[in-house]
């Protein structure tokens, strides 16, 4: 039975590959079209009907001739001139985004490359089926996150109602002990009883009154020492910007928008027209993507909350430390990449600066600036040279 | 009735013990102590403390004045293999259409492995995101941006570093301009390494 099924399944796939066979012993070789198509074709035209840039290639071949796709390909822009009609119509349907030119493809390579279109659109297409599962499993991800929720707040009223359960049957047990004769004391009361007890002990009054200073001193202090310190800032941006998509997931350098982290003192916050070198296209109708829009509309400034302060009174510049010093964003500003909502991750104090400055080496790696500082460095100490040994722990270096 | 008295003072210091705990507020910079040492008080263009009644939009930043030239921070005069010193102040007279014209136009920073590598610091932070690490028009946004070319194909591998340098400027096609990101300087050295890609790295 079960050879009868895979003799059956064995002729099968010989029949299908050899109609795939005869798909390739066209006149061009779809093999080096693909390799022509992937690099040069590939990132605007699909080769099913499907738009990514260009108009999708399924049926290209119906549509015009070789010798018309090839004079288009070698110069659209002479081809549009020309006035030709599809030519024009088609320039008018894409936005008025030109085809690249491809000068160098000749008859041969265009051949080729119409032979991979056809092999292309015969074969079956495998790849949606993986893509919508991946779509199904990133939905029921987000759902996860809700129904986690949902089973945490009923675990907590059925603890609650436990609870109430458990005081009632404690009632009735203590009434029922309690039965012949005595007084009926609740478990309340019992509790009273026994904590007056407790209070009118001298030792235990003294104990809990110390420990109760020392508690009291510990929190005070403790609050004092967070008194202008920002740790775990998050504030709620007015634009749902996630650093975890743009910087982790698309992998966007720091730089890109923050275009003076290398440059000057401050990192600075991108305008608009940085979001809309990429939102010009990508997600345009997402809400949140439209407020950026909106504020370009009306010329108004995006309200960005900043999260990152240092007082007046201390200076801080970033080129100094990201070019001259050679340190990531990270190394102060921890995992950004894994931040929906920017959090202020370090405590950014004076010991927070100086720590630093006494445990790291200065970067004097191909900056001849440093060179003579080394050598005197080196007549006077064995360690190697730090940041506060080229005046990194002076006053003045960042309060003035 | 006694009874409940007591089980609501319980239930009470139990919310006031965990409102203490989790009064951590995200949206809150907690205390300060002698603000007026932390807030300037002159104009800051990004630690703004207060709306300006001044400036539109309440900004205390300004656009600056229409015909306003940048001036300089970089070096204008750049010594050729040859020996020859090129003085280039990097502005140019061309505009959005003069591809052709800006195609001529020769890099002023001779080739030195320096320079490509400064090249390749820059495209990794200005380029990579779209056009991919070699230059194949694969990186992580061009999948969902689309039509990003492989510096490589037959189209592109040819052209000159003035079309590069024209192109970061004003863009082309799909691309916008990013002129006020990457300055002349940068775009010239971005073009060095480039250059490398197109012959396939």
């Amino acid at each position: 039975m079960i050879n009868n099924i895979s003799k059956k399944l064995l002729s099968f796939i010989i029949v299908l590959s050899s109609f795939q066979l005869s798909v390739i012993a066209q006149d061009g070789d779809a093999a080096a079209g693909e390799t022509l198509f992937k690099n040069n074709c590939a990132q605007c035209h699909a080769t099913d009907a499907s738009v990514i840039v260009g108009p999708g290639m399924a049926g290209i071949e119906d549509r015009r001739d070789a010798a018309w796709i090839k004079k288009w390909v070698n110069n659209p822009a002479a081809v549009i001139a020309s006035g030709d009609k599809y030519a024009v119509e088609l320039y008018e349907k894409f936005n008025k985004t030109q085809m690249t030119a491809f000068p160098a493809f000749g008859e041969a390579e265009i051949k080729n490359i119409l032979a991979y279109i056809k092999q292309a659109n015969s074969a079956p297409a495998p790849t949606a089926a993986p893509a919508d599962g991946a779509a199904a499993a990133q939905a029921q991800d987000t759902g996860g996150g809700q129904f986690f929720n949902i089973v945490l707040v009923v675990l907590l009223v059925i603890m609650g109602m436990v609870l109430v359960a458990l005081l009632a049957v404690l009632n009735l047990l203590t009434k029922l002990s309690t039965a012949d004769g005595e007084e009926y004391k609740s478990p309340m009361d019992a509790l009273k009883a026994n904590l007056k007890g407790l209070a009118a002990d001298k030792t235990i009054r003294t104990a809990a009154v110390w420990l109760f200073i020392i508690l009291a001193t510990k929190a005070s202090l403790d609050g004092m020492f967070k008194i202008g310190v920002h740790q775990g800032y998050a504030p709620e941006q007015p634009i749902k910007f996630s650093h975890k998509l743009h910087a982790g997931d698309m992998q966007i350098n720091c730089a890109y928008c923050h275009t003076g982290v290398y440059k000057g003192k401050q990192s600075g916050i991108p305008s608009s027209s940085i979001c809309m070198n990429c939102h010009n296209t990508i997600k345009k109708e997402s809400p949140e993507i439209q407020k950026i829009y909106a504020a370009i509309e009306k010329n108004q400034p995006i309200e960005w909350v900043r999260v990152h302060n240092l007082p007046d009174l201390a200076y801080f510049n970033h080129s100094q430390h990201t070019t001259v010093g050679g340190l990531d964003c990270a190394n102060c500003h921890g995992d950004i990449q894994k931040m929906e909502v920017v959090e202020q991750r370090s405590t950014l104090t004076m010991g927070w600066c100086i720590d630093c400055h006494r445990k790291t080496d200065v970067n004097s790696k191909g900056n001849a600036y440093y060179d003579a500082l080394l050598t005197a460095h080196k007549s006077t100490s064995k360690e190697t040279m730090k940041v506060e040994d080229n005046g990194g722990l002076e006053c003045a270096k960042c309060h003035y | 009735m006694k009874n409940t008295k007591s089980y609501i003072a319980i239930v009470f210091s139990l919310i006031a013990g965990l409102s203490l705990v989790s009064c951590n507020s995200h949206d809150d910079t907690g205390w300060e102590f002698a603000p007026n040492m932390y807030n300037s008080r002159a104009y800051e263009p990004l630690t703004q403390i207060n709306s300006n009644s001044i400036n539109p939009g309440g900004l205390n930043m300004r656009k600056p004045v229409a015909g306003t030239i940048a001036r300089r921070k970089f070096n204008t005069k750049f010594t050729q293999e040859d020996g020859s010193v090129v003085e280039d102040l990097m502005v140019y007279d061309f505009g959005k259409d003069d591809l052709a014209l800006a195609a001529n136009v020769k890099n002023p920073i001779p080739w030195s492995e320096q320079a490509e590598e400064e090249g390749k610091v820059l495209y990794e932070r200005n380029c990579m995101h779209c056009h991919g690490e070699k230059g194949a028009g694969d990186g992580k946004v061009a999948a969902k941006y689309k039509g990003v070319p492989n510096y490589s194909s037959d189209a592109l591998k040819n052209v000159s570093a003035g079309h590069i340098f024209h192109v970061i400027t004003f863009g082309k096609g799909r691309m916008w301009p990013h002129a006020a990101q990457v300055t002349p300087i940068e775009r010239w050295k971005i073009a060095h390494y480039v250059a490398r890609l197109q012959i396939g790295g």
